[in-house]
């Protein structure tokens, strides 16, 4: 049994999760302040990934990287990068299909804590900057660990996207949900079944994980 | 009185329904069958779904697929009348566990094109496939693929075949292909000829048809699934499938045929 599409997809998880918690948290922290009609039209943006189908994404991502024309064509001759078939296109995939996983429960996480926790450290002279990352990250830890965990997770399941831009390279875009996919076609009912256990297994741990986790914290499994 | 009317007007409208869904699943019986067909197959297709309603007034529903994952999905009970394979292994699987009422019978030969969007000179393909200019070649997967078997057959026979694979791109099905040929993700493909026959003039393709005797013959056959054993309107599509007629069809769109 090829262990290497096992591998990749916890890698390309991995990967994707770190920089969704570079990019995700200051976005949900501008989304957490205020309203303003910007604010909401951003947020149905990074939310459509739970609502469309990753077909939809795929397709999108096939017609803008083509080395042939406009963005894709502009990187390909600037920078020499193709992200179609390549695993920096599965993690640029990833980031925009786990989106809503990192940003949704860490804004809500900012917008229950109290104001008055804020404006304290401002008047004690901290920047908005300190504050965020010294007084009001710590006090949210347990949503950001639930929102890591659930990122990461639910890129394991990443599968469409995949299937469309991918093109099942082994060892570079072949992932397992792929390779269980491959081994149906195939027939060979026993690999799959091996892939499949495997990703069940590791996601079932990691969600019971963050419901356990969350009811000694004493809150729902999704704040 | 008032409730007595109501009554056998709610009895009247369920017998009207029942006897609406029972004429609805006759005609279905009798003027549908479902078609499940290679990935290869999608352009020739669509011909022959219009000249067989033409000739029959039967319609069709046609199921595109691999071949692997249609005999996937037919083992695993999906209601196909008739399957039309890219290669004879999978009817053969199909047949031997009771699922085929027949031994599968070839229909067309395919034959396989090297594809490019870009004019870049086929002459002599394996070296412009080795060159810089070329980044990534699409290929049916061969594990599951007929043509993509086909292709790496060919590559091996020039003796480019490792070189070849550390730029291949992998479709899942000869679809797939078509689609990282056509939208220029992939500087070139292996496909099927009918794929430029089926494009015309709205993508210029630019291709070349690889030596037959690089590969072995691409040999499709055809069965009629135990879902259709029983239904006359699969059989007469089977008798058409081989009657000269679809031949010709088949022939006009880079199909060998005997």
């Amino acid at each position: 049994m090829d262990l290497s599409p096992i591998w990749l997809t916890l890698k390309l998880a991995g990967i994707s999760t770190l920089l969704l918690l570079l990019i995700g948290l200051p976005f949900a922290w501008w989304l957490s302040r205020g309203r303003s009609f910007i604010k909401i039209v951003a947020e149905a943006i990074i939310t459509m990934p739970l609502v469309l189908p990753p077909s939809v994404l795929g397709f999108y991502l096939l017609l803008a990287f083509s080395p042939q024309h406009g963005l894709g064509k502009w990187l390909h001759d600037t920078f020499d990068v193709q992200l179609v078939f390549s695993f920096p296109g599965l993690v640029l995939a990833s980031v925009i299909y786990s989106m809503p996983f990192m940003v949704g429960p860490v804004k809500s996480a900012l917008q229950q804590l109290p104001v008055s926790l804020a404006e304290a450290s401002y008047t004690l002279g901290k920047t908005e900057w300190q504050t965020f990352r010294y007084v009001l990250l710590p006090n949210i830890k347990p949503s950001l660990l639930t929102a890591a965990v659930l990122t990461f997770a639910h890129t394991l399941g990443e599968f469409g996207v995949v299937l469309m831009i991918g093109g099942n390279i082994p060892g570079v875009t072949r992932l397992a949900s792929i390779a269980v996919y491959d081994s149906v076609e195939k027939m060979d009912y026993a690999s799959a079944n091996n892939y499949s256990l495997i990703l069940f297994s590791i996601t079932f741990i990691l969600v019971i994980a963050v419901f356990i986790f969350n009811k000694y914290q004493a809150k729902g499994p999704l704040a | 009185m008032q409730s007595e009317h109501y009554n056998t007007g709610l009895k009247k409208s369920i017998f009207f329904l029942l006897a609406l869904l029972f004429t609805a699943s006759l005609t279905v019986n009798a003027q549908n069958i479902r078609v499940a067909a290679a990935a290869n197959l999608q352009p020739v297709m669509e011909v022959l779904q219009k000249d067989f309603k033409q000739k029959t007034g039967i319609t069709i529903d046609v199921i595109i697929g691999s071949s692997g994952k249609l005999v996937a999905q037919i083992s695993n009970g999906a209601p196909f009348d008739v399957f039309l394979s890219a290669d004879m292994t999978f009817p053969e699987t199909l047949f031997k566990n009771g699922l085929a009422k027949e031994k599968p019978v070839v229909y067309a030969s395919g034959s396989l094109i090297i594809c490019s969007t870009q004019n870049i000179g086929f002459e002599n393909w394996e070296r412009l496939l080795l060159s810089a200019r070329i980044k990534k070649i699409a290929i049916a997967n061969p594990a599951i693929a007929p043509y993509g078997k086909a292709a790496e057959q060919s590559l091996r026979d020039k003796g480019i075949l490792d070189d070849a694979k550390s730029k291949a791109v992998y479709g899942e099905s000869i679809s797939q292909v078509n689609t990282y040929i056509t939208t220029g993700v992939a500087d070139i493909g292996f496909t099927t000829q009918s794929l430029v026959k089926e494009l015309g003039n709205k993508t210029p393709l630019f291709y070349m048809v690889v030596d037959p005797k690089t590969y072995d013959p691409i040999l499709q056959g055809i069965v009629i699934l135990k879902h259709g054993a029983t239904n006359p309107a699969a059989e007469k599509f089977y008798r058409y499938i081989l009657s000269p007629a679809a031949k010709s069809i088949f022939k006009a769109y880079g199909y060998r045929v005997q």
